[in-house]
């Protein structure tokens, strides 16, 4: 008997050991403490781009002048913050807080992950006559963008002078011509650089769609897919005659957007697509680059007005928080004219907010230019807003690889992709 | 090692004195000492598996508030695309002639490991170099390959400078080579494991098994083809089938190196199923194919199982 | 006997031979990686190559360990991997004493099913993963990482444990049962402490599996505070540029703590892989 009394003692230790292992249930982040202050989670990518501790400075300032709201910063980088809202939406733990990008926008939306701004807007008396732009899905706003990052041309200006080009190229000749020049100049130099991984497919957006919306082109007419037109198509043409001519730095089809800045800071491309926030970045990395940035070339003849594509750092609200009249009072902290200038200015991006004036005197020279090139265009993403569009771009991505890589025409590839978008939108 | 199954009953039924008490007791306790694994298992490995089984016969599941139950489709649509019938091709090249790779660099490495012709110290330091793939995360691989295989990288130079090639190959980004480029770097990354449990298992062998075999005037390779390999022969089996489940579930160094592409040259089952998941939010095609991909690795995980019971 | 002699050398050369070119394929890469830890970033692509550069400089190190969250994620992955590697221990110390002194029903099954367990993609867990975590209140913590790399690495321990237990001789628990101890004792007292080498080398193998474990820890955690050396990494992929050099170098910090611990214990777990593989 005594064995078994023994026995079965230990039988319950280790059961106990289970379901302690199991019930130790850690104490989910309730985030209104008992002195009434509320803590806000900001999911966002936007820290690790910033200077280091900037960031802070600008939560700290907001903390000081709200002592009952207190600001908890989740970082991540852009690929993962992404899959982090989903799944956190799927699950009810968003946090409060979220910086969006405006590709996002509509699946967050149509999950009701995402909170309706207008609504708040309306209910916090504010002017929204302010804001530079909102992005709306069926008439509601969802996000707002904070500050707007533009996609111009970058051009290393050594590599230029050595292939013997004076001017930089502003059609689509010119850059052809240019690009050549610089990959003939010896070396592993190639012209341009074209970033077509289809992990992180945004290369379509920044560096493929962007030729369409700078020659005033559009791949969507009255809600549907339209890439079967002539611009789409002479765009595709034109990125095709980049390759058979040989100017595009190999590597293309699994090439992601750091390749690429790295491969145009390193001096091994002379030319490439990139977001202005960059140029801290390059600089940083080389501080003797020579390289100045100009408007994205255009069809030959075109006179109109340029489309330069832009992506924003923009923000939500979960619609699930329990302090969205808070949360609101923080997205207008950040969209106020003096924060919203500052930290437009330390991203070298361009505010949200209208009357916020970016600081060109202490900034970068090239920030001024490429400010000129934005005001004489107009902003254009047309992927801003489009369900699914990370997918949109991936179909697309995969079609154009077949181009290049000699396996469909382009009248075929966009026929496809034509099929493959109509079946998600329009 | 994993070549040794848990013991069943038959063999390891102690001996007299536990059976004059209550069998009943006996078998209490055992479940007992099982309690914390099976309540681990179930929780966190039955509850989802039946989760995911759950929404793969659904439509609209995770994204949507209102599922509705749909039958077969989800597996229809998987089974019918040419994307996922490709991915399972590559999946299959891929786990295969990594797994031939592992055991054949894991087979060889290992017997000149376990050489009697040097001494000691001289294994140790080979045997430590050996090991370091096995020690870096599957992320940093992934990106010091990358940098390695890069068009303008170091391995293109040094080839290039040997005469071995004429201009710079495209390792991931060419779709007729990035399928052994992400082999290769597999292959790298994953033969420590293989080559140390078959040293565990060189070092096993009984020395007067060689003895006697030198006494029969038997040269090297018939040593190694008579005692070497079927004295291995279970821990290669086991392991081997063991590997070809593991690398059927690689996911991040495919991910982070080429993202399946290019032209899906080297979409596998993971990242085709992690696509439709976290980038076309299809979460019920997802399940459907992660169901299909637990089916396919249950064949695998039936003749793991069953050579472990062989032992 | 001199030809006996010479034989002998010429295999020794072979084998030398085959050593150097296997260890250059192993370790070259890695001297690579270390190269580009002490490189600025703007060398890691220079051309031509060179292993040590101008540049030449420990910064990235200094950045690493400098950095309070840096540290914090090797304090996480220090916790965790340590967490786990003591609970799968004890959990399959169990296990495996029940698989290998007992008879029950449903014991092939279960078997089975641990041994099968080892054959589940991560990534048909990954989608119900999170929900399930979440409900059980435990995303975002430590414990929600350990009970998910315990899934992993148990059923391979299990295995292991077992088949070490089988090759130690029953008379060794039943001398205890007839000195008046329980099974209890006779498991804790005499075969834990006789079965040391076989626990390191499944010890040894846990740790690493969950030190470098990386879906996961990257899905189930969202702050700082809990993430392990594998996202730290990956975090230092921005969305717009590689530090080369402190991804390396983080690299490099990382996989000490588990070459040191594969040093120490190489003798034992080599050992250890030996007595399980060869039982009887």
């Amino acid at each position: 008997m005594m064995f078994r009394a023994t026995r079965l003692r230990r039988l319950a230790g280790t059961v106990t050991v289970a379901a302690m292992a199991v019930s130790l249930v850690a104490c989910g982040s309730d985030d209104a403490t008992s002195d009434g202050t509320v803590t806000l989670e900001f999911a966002q990518w936007w820290g690790a781009e910033l200077p280091a501790g900037e960031f802070d400075k600008i939560i700290n300032d907001f903390t000081a002048q709200n002592p009952g709201i207190k600001v908890k910063l989740l970082s991540a980088p852009y690929a993962s913050t992404k899959q982090q809202l989903l799944t956190g939406a799927a699950s009810k733990t968003l946090p409060d807080v979220v910086g969006l990008d405006g590709a996002w926008v509509n699946d967050f939306a149509e999950q009701g992950a995402i909170t309706d701004l207008s609504k708040l807007m309306t209910d916090a008396n504010y002017d929204a006559s302010q804001l530079a732009s909102q992005v709306q899905v069926e008439g509601k706003t969802y996000m707002i963008p904070v500050v707007n990052f533009v996609y111009p041309l970058f051009v290393n200006k050594d590599l230029l002078t050595k292939a013997g080009v004076q001017n930089v190229p502003t059609t689509r000749t010119e850059f052809l011509d240019a690009a050549k020049k610089i990959s003939a100049s010896g070396g592993d130099v190639k012209g341009w650089v074209l970033p077509l991984d289809t992990a992180v497919p945004n290369g379509v957006q920044n560096d493929v769609m962007s030729w369409l919306w700078a020659s005033g082109g559009s791949m969507v007419a009255a809600g549907k897919p339209n890439l079967t037109s002539a611009p789409v198509k002479s765009t595709v043409e034109y990125v095709k005659s980049l390759n058979d001519a040989g100017v595009i730095a190999p590597g293309s089809l699994t090439m992601k957007e750091q390749d690429k800045v790295e491969k145009f800071t390193n001096g091994q491309v002379g030319m490439m697509i990139d977001s202005l926030a960059h140029i801290n970045l390059i600089k940083k990395n080389k501080p003797d680059l020579n390289f100045e940035v100009a408007a994205l070339p255009a069809e030959d003849g075109y006179t109109g007005e340029r489309g330069i594509p832009y992506a924003s750092w923009g923000i939500g609200i979960s619609d699930s928080t329990k302090h969205k009249a808070e949360a609101f009072k923080f997205v207008s902290y950040l969209m106020s004219q003096e924060t919203n200038a500052k930290l437009s200015t330390i991203a070298n991006g361009f505010p949200g907010n209208k009357n916020a004036e970016p600081d060109f005197d202490n900034s970068d020279p090239l920030f001024k230019t490429a400010f000129d090139i934005y005001q004489q265009g107009y902003p254009a993403n047309e992927f801003v807003g489009l369900p699914k569009s990370e997918d949109l771009m991936r179909s697309f991505a995969e079609q154009l690889q077949l181009v290049l890589t000699g396996k469909s025409s382009v009248d075929d590839a966009l026929a496809k992709s034509q099929e493959n978008w109509s079946s998600v939108i329009g | 090692m994993t070549l040794t199954a848990p013991e069943t009953s038959t063999r390891s039924a102690p001996a007299a004195p536990g059976r004059s008490r209550s069998t009943l007791a006996r078998r209490l306790v055992a479940y007992g000492y099982l309690s914390p694994t099976v309540l681990l298992i179930v929780v966190l490995m039955v509850v989802p598996i039946v989760m995911v089984i759950g929404y793969s016969f659904r439509d609209n599941v995770i994204v949507q508030e209102n599922s509705v139950f749909a039958g077969f489709a989800n597996y229809t649509k998987v089974l019918t695309d040419a994307n996922f019938l490709a991915a399972l091709k590559n999946t299959a090249v891929f786990i295969s002639v990594s797994t031939m790779a592992h055991l054949v660099l894991g087979l060889a490495f290992a017997m000149m490991l376990n050489t009697p012709l040097l001494g000691g110290v001289t294994k140790a330091i080979f045997r430590i170099v050996y090991i370091l793939p096995w020690l870096f995360t599957i992320a940093v691989i992934a990106v010091i390959w990358r940098l390695l295989l890069d068009p303008a990288g170091v391995v293109n130079h040094v080839l290039q400078t040997l005469g071995l090639i004429q201009e710079g190959v495209n390792w991931f980004s060419d779709p007729g080579m990035a399928l052994w480029a992400v082999t290769f770097v597999n292959i790298w990354a994953g033969y420590p494991f293989f080559m140390i449990s078959l040293l565990a298992a060189l070092q096993g062998i009984p020395t007067d098994l060689y003895e006697a075999a030198a006494v029969d005037g038997t040269n090297w390779f018939q040593r190694f083809l008579h005692v070497t390999l079927p004295q291995l022969r279970p821990v290669i089996i086991s392991m081997a089938v063991l590997d070809l489940i593991w690398t059927s579930h690689q996911f991040a160094l495919i991910w982070m190196t080429t993202g399946g592409g290019p032209l899906n040259s080297t979409e596998m089952l993971s990242t085709f199923t992690y696509k439709q998941a976290f980038s076309e939010y299809e979460f019920a095609t997802a399940s459907a194919a992660a169901v299909i991909v637990l089916l396919l690795t249950m064949v695998l995980a039936f003749f793991y199982v069953r050579s472990q019971r062989e032992q | 006997m001199a030809t006996v002699k010479t034989r002998r050398t010429l295999a020794k050369a072979g084998v030398v031979t085959g050593l150097v070119i296997g260890g250059l394929f192993a370790g070259l890469p890695i001297l690579w990686l270390l190269s580009t830890s002490v490189k600025s970033n703007g060398e890691v692509f220079q051309n031509p190559p060179q292993l040590i550069t101008e540049g030449f400089s420990l910064d990235a190190y200094r950045a690493i360990l400098g950095n309070g969250a840096q540290l914090r994620f090797f304090l996480n992955s220090y916790i965790v991997a340590f967490a786990v590697t003591i609970l799968t221990l004890l959990v399959a110390i169990l296990a495996g004493y029940a698989f290998s002194r007992f008879t029950f029903p449903f014991q092939k099954t279960i078997n089975a099913v641990i041994v099968s367990v080892q054959a589940v993609p991560p990534i048909t867990l990954v989608i119900p993963y999170f929900g399930l975590i979440v409900a059980l209140g435990l995303y975002d913590t430590y414990l929600g990482l350990i009970l998910t790399h315990m899934v992993f690495t148990l059923p391979y321990a299990i295995i292991m444990i077992t088949a070490y237990l089988n090759t130690l001789p029953r008379e060794l628990d039943e001398s205890v049962k007839v000195d008046g101890g329980s099974g209890w004792t006779a498991l804790w007292r005499i075969l834990v402490p006789t079965a040391v080498p076989g626990l390191i080398a499944v010890g040894v193998y846990t740790f690493m599996i969950s030190w470098n474990e990386y879906l996961f820890a990257l899905t189930l955690t969202r702050t700082d505070d809990m993430r392990t050396v594998p996202i730290g990494i990956q975090l230092l992929m921005g969305q717009h540029s590689y530090e080369w050099n402190q991804m390396m170098a983080m690299s490099i910090l990382g996989s000490i703590p588990v070459l040191a611990l594969f040093l120490f214990f190489q003798r034992r777990f080599i050992g250890g892989l030996t007595a399980g593989a060869v039982k009887a």
